[in-house]
């Protein structure tokens, strides 16, 4: 009926929780939808383009933290209500206690030049992320020309002329999903 | 005194449950709201302190929003981190909680199944555009052009990479053509 990937069974609680402790951890720079994005389909294979994608549109459609919002909806679809719960709690545990350990050292190191360059430096390999992952979440889960098309207005509106996302969103989707509609008619 | 504290951790659920729900986009959309509730409002810091604690959240792993928990911390200590970090994230994920649940009894139907590829590209165009933004504002300008497409090239090329290294460099990268003089 679909082309999805079942998404693996055999992912326990602890692996769940603890795959988010460690992106938590790792994941600088911000664009935490990103890291999700990288980590879970592309390295670990846990949930395939489509299905995170389909997931990701819920969650953008609905406020709240991107990052935050797709680990609760990966932890829900591999372990139901536990996972939702569990992986935002491992999301956010390490940063957490990361953020107020460099809260107490910032004063003495925020003064060094060095320090805001090397952080420039990697805020925009981050960017990189994000691009790399719209591009191959666009090139595996809809790569046909319609929604090539949204996804390019999409950029236009939002990232190009700066437009605030929600009503560009709502404008654009009945739009899409008529296409997508049509598409399945067929 | 007890008074007092109580007091301040009503005042930062009050401030950070209401956002959670208004933080449409992403956490980033409400940095504007904290910070005038957390500087003209509240008084909880200084425009100057505000700065910091933002660059510094910027600076650490995790959501860009953990910043919530740096203002928490300095309301009330370690009970305001906590509860200003719970009052953030806890109403919008439960809404998105239920959302999904209700969502997903229609599995399987056609206008679902329109419904979600329909939705996908605009997903995909909104990662591009976060990545469009964050270059448009970028202090190092061409420099964080050209890092972000090289890091972009590199990360398609090899999916399995994990990101860390290649941020890493280029953060090095940065540093060595600032002490070499060059303008960033």
């Amino acid at each position: 009926m679909d082309d999805v990937r079942p998404t693996v069974a055999e992912v326990t609680l602890a692996g769940l929780f603890l795959a988010f402790l460690r992106l938590g951890c790792t994941s600088f720079g911000g664009g935490t939808g990103s890291w999700v994005y990288r980590e879970m389909v592309q390295r670990r294979g846990w949930i395939d383009e489509r299905a995170f994608l389909a997931e990701m549109a819920l969650g953008q459609s609905l406020p709240g933290a991107n990052g935050i919002k797709m680990s609760v909806l990966v932890g829900r679809r591999l372990k139901g209500g536990v996972g939702a719960v569990a992986a935002p709690f491992g999301l956010l545990l390490g940063p957490f206690v990361i953020i107020l350990l460099v809260g107490a050292a910032y004063a003495r190191i925020a003064d060094y030049h060095a320090v805001h360059v090397v952080l420039d430096g990697v805020a925009a390999a981050v960017v990189g992320l994000s691009f790399a992952t719209g591009i191959s979440a666009l090139g595996k889960g809809a790569a046909d020309p319609a929604s090539i098309a949204v996804a390019v207005a999409t950029v236009f509106c939002v990232g190009v002329l700066g437009w605030p996302m929600l009503p560009v969103m709502l404008g654009l989707a009945p739009v899409s999903i008529g296409l997508a509609w049509a598409r399945l008619s067929r | 005194m007890r008074d007092t504290f109580t007091g301040n951790l009503v005042a930062l659920f009050a401030v950070f449950a209401p956002l959670s729900l208004l933080s449409f986009g992403g956490g980033n959309s409400v940095i504007a709201d904290i910070a005038h509730q957390a500087v003209e409002v509240r008084h909880w810091t200084s425009a100057r302190d505000f700065a910091d604690l933002f660059a510094l959240s910027r600076a650490a792993p995790g959501p860009g929003s953990m910043l919530c928990a740096l203002i928490g911390w300095k309301v009330a200590g370690p009970a305001g981190a906590m509860l200003a970090t719970v009052a953030f994230y806890l109403p919008a994920s439960l809404l998105l909680f239920i959302v999904a649940k209700i969502w997903s009894r229609w599995r399987g139907a056609r206008w679902h199944q329109a419904a979600e590829r329909g939705m996908a590209p605009i997903a995909a165009g909104l990662f591009l555009s976060g990545g469009v933004a964050v270059l448009r504002v970028a202090p190092a300008g061409a420099a964080a052009w050209l890092a972000a497409l090289a890091a972009t090239a590199v990360l398609l090329y090899w999916p399995k990479l994990h990101p860390v290294p290649l941020l890493a460099a280029s953060g090095i990268i940065f540093a060595l053509i600032d002490l070499l003089g060059a303008p960033l």
